[in-house]
């Protein structure tokens, strides 16, 4: 031992003198783009590392070739096989390589070996096990770049952390926030019981009711406001349930709320054949809105909120809500509103074409309620 | 692409090629491979500057360190590797545990002096330094003693001690400690021609002490000899400390071939933030303030990297982003610490208002 402690001696000496240190440690660089269900993408070590990992020094000279390294590619390619998993909810992602390339950096030559990871189904997450140096240099860290739908994200791999799992859906705030937006208004768009509710309102706001009889509203402003005041009942209604159940303090059981919403469609298409409620159906947008906001929010529920823009994912989809049903009143209460005198419009639209969404509601509300 | 399968695309250093792994896999069952490789690596760090080396000690070092109990001189090294690291609280926890198998233990007591000092626990620095002399050679002793007491309020008379050492039949590392502790206390003096002697004696001994190039190369730009601190560092642009100085130089000549420094020097602190490591914290304050032009941003880092080391020149770094932020208040914590512990510097005294520096 005591041959081992005067070594240890010296060496302390001239470990132990003032601090400084040079050289950054090592980093591999991994750069992957998703799409769909492919991944391809790129791993890049110095070519010293290269050399840790596989041994690119074939005549052993200290110094590595383009060459050597050329030689050397399907011995990375195993090693990368080995210790860089990309992974699915598939498991596994099928890899293919391509030539190995060289990438200058500022601190010096980088092997840059791309390839493609096939994952079979359409990723929503990326699972991603990088051990590359592990066993040689526990200081070696992966820099990634992961690039999905637009957005980037990036980490730190390797140094004996676990498996790490990458959300690809949602990455960030604005992609959750166009995400949402598009789904609100698809699903008021595609989700005809929505609109078939609204616009059953909406048919009556371009007429008033006189001695039992529709006839067209004199004047535009009041058409105006009867618009105004039903979409703004329902679109209030509507957001403040939304809200609350997206939060989960509230739910509902999804059948009853799609059976009830069917119903309010037969309600309010019914009061438009035989009139209660004619002033006022702002009242009745209110009441039902609170329903069809259960109905948004099973919609929300199955695509789920993204941790950490929760709320503003919310916010999209409501927006998105909003902005299709405007879009669709936009569209339709000016061609209201300059038929409301004839008689296709007080004789046919408003008694036929409600009765047909009436009975159509019903159909629905049938199958929902009994399904 | 290179145009040729003869194209040289790196040169490998000393001991990381592939082949060496044989004598690694040999370390993880064998302490007397292990001992000896992890010295290697370690040593080759601190020649080279090179942070890799660190991770190859770490691998050789990690069988060892989870043993239980781990042999001492294991554990010395575990402290020098995490020391080297800037983790400095790990690395007095790991010489403790070492402590309580092998209490006497000169070498881990100048590690613990080392890392006291940089944290600027001046009178732990100094009680592990009488320890250590208690155990050691008088004249190392003697040299740790003094080197704080150069910190702690006596820099005159520490300074005037040292000089008296004849360094006649000293080995080669320990003239070196000693010289790069003249050369300091000269800096800190405002005693530069003096501290450029020691410095220069020291390079010729050990021409790769780049801690004392940088300090002279610190020294020359401060006198304005930028030329001079170019070709002090002229083929040492690999090391980030080096070229940090050697980009500052080229600022102040307006050489176009600063870019392409302060690219390099950008990629590498951005490559160390991203692995949230602080290694190179005060280069990056400087860099950010001397090079970048960007005071507010190096006085984050400058506070960042005050919360981790505490040597006269992180105190400096400290005061010159204050200033140069427009909040001098920002550097109080590091004037309280200079006043507390008596720590005396001219270059403060250029950076602070004399009110300050004086007291």
């Amino acid at each position: 031992m005591s041959t081992l402690r005067k070594s240890l001696w010296m060496t302390v000496l001239v470990l132990a003198g003032p601090l400084a240190q040079a050289h950054i440690a090592s980093n591999g660089f991994l750069s992957l783009q998703v799409d769909g269900a492919q991944v391809s993408g790129a791993l890049e070590l110095a070519i010293r590392d290269g050399e840790l990992a596989v041994g690119l020094d074939q005549n052993g000279d200290g110094k590595v070739t383009w060459g050597e390294l050329r030689a050397s590619q399907t011995a990375l390619q195993v090693y990368v096989l080995g210790h860089v998993h990309v992974a699915g909810a598939d498991g596994l992602c099928r890899m293919g390589f391509g030539p190995v390339q060289v990438n200058e950096r500022v601190d010096g030559s980088y092997l840059w070996l791309p390839f493609t990871a096939a994952c079979g189904r359409v990723l929503k997450h990326l699972s991603i096990d990088y051990t590359v140096l592990d066993a040689e240099d526990p200081s070696h860290r992966g820099l990634l770049s992961l690039n999905a739908s637009g957005a980037t994200q990036t980490a730190v791999l390797g140094g004996g952390s676990a498996v790490r799992l990458f959300e690809l859906d949602h990455s960030s705030p604005w992609s959750a926030f166009i995400e949402y937006l598009r789904a609100g208004i698809w699903h008021i768009w595609s989700g005809v019981d929505h609109l078939l509710f609204l616009l059953s309102l909406l048919l009556p706001a371009v007429l008033a009711r006189r001695q039992d009889r529709w006839e067209a509203e004199p004047m535009a402003a009041p058409a105006f406001v009867n618009i105004v005041k039903v979409v703004t009942a329902f679109t209030l209604a509507h957001s403040v349930t939304l809200s609350l159940a997206a939060f989960d303090l509230i739910r509902l059981p999804g059948r009853l709320t799609e059976s009830v919403i069917a119903a309010s469609i037969v309600v309010a298409a019914l009061n438009n054949v035989f009139p209660r409620v004619t002033e006022g159906r702002w009242r009745i947008a209110f009441a039902f809105g609170l329903l069809h906001g259960f109905g948004f929010a099973s919609v929300l529920a199955e695509m789920g909120l993204p941790d950490g823009a929760r709320l503003v994912s919310l916010v999209a989809f409501n927006l998105g809500v909003e902005a299709g049903q405007m879009a669709v009143v936009l569209a339709v209460m000016p061609a209201a509103y300059l038929l409301r005198s004839t008689a296709f419009y007080r004789r046919g639209v408003m008694p036929w074409g409600s009765s047909a969404i009436a009975a159509l509601a019903m159909v629905w509300f049938v199958q929902r309620a009994l399904g | 692409m290179p145009s040729s399968d003869s194209a040289i695309l790196a040169e490998l250093p000393s001991g990381t090629r592939h082949a060496d792994v044989s004598a690694r896999r040999l370390a993880r069952s064998r302490i007397d491979v292990a001992i000896p490789l992890a010295q290697f690596y370690l040593q080759q760090s601190r020649l080279s500057g090179d942070l890799r080396y660190l991770g190859y000690a770490e691998a050789v070092l990690a069988p060892w360190v989870k043993q239980d109990p781990p042999a001492p001189d294991v554990l010395v090294l575990q402290a020098t590797l995490q020391q080297s690291r800037h983790e400095f609280s790990a690395s007095l926890a790991t010489l403790e545990r070492g402590f309580t198998v092998r209490p006497k233990d000169p070498q881990a007591l100048l590690i613990r002096a080392t890392v006291l000092r940089v944290l600027g626990r001046y009178p732990e620095a100094s009680a592990a330094c009488e320890q250590f002399a208690r155990l050691v050679e008088p004249r190392l002793g003697a040299l740790c003693i003094q080197s704080l007491r150069g910190l702690n309020g006596h820099l005159e008379s520490a300074y005037a001690e040292l000089q008296q050492v004849s360094s006649q039949g000293w080995l080669n590392s320990e003239k070196s400690w000693l010289f790069s502790e003249l050369g300091e206390m000269a800096v800190r003096l405002g005693r530069d021609a003096d501290a450029q002697r020691w410095f220069q004696q020291d390079l010729t001994l050990v021409p790769t002490d780049f801690y004392v190039r940088a300090a002279y190369a610190d020294s020359l730009l401060r006198q304005g000899r930028p030329g001079e601190a170019l070709t002090l560092l002229q083929g040492y642009e690999s090391f980030e400390p080096l070229l940090l100085r050697i980009a500052i130089a080229q600022r102040q000549l307006h050489d176009p071939r600063q870019a392409q420094s302060s690219a390099r020097l950008r990629a590498a602190f951005a490559a160390e933030t991203q692995r949230g490591e602080a290694v190179h914290r005060r280069e990056q304050a400087r860099f950010l303030l001397e090079v970048e032009d960007q005071p507010k941003l190096s006085l984050a880092v400058a506070i960042e990297n005050w919360a981790v080391q505490r040597e006269p020149d992180d105190v400096l770094v400290l005061v010159n982003a204050a200033k140069a932020a427009g909040s001098p208040r920002a550097a109080e914590p590091a004037l309280a610490f200079v006043r507390t512990q008596g720590l005396s510097d001219v270059r403060l005294n250029a950076a602070t208002p004399a009110s300050v520096a004086s007291r």
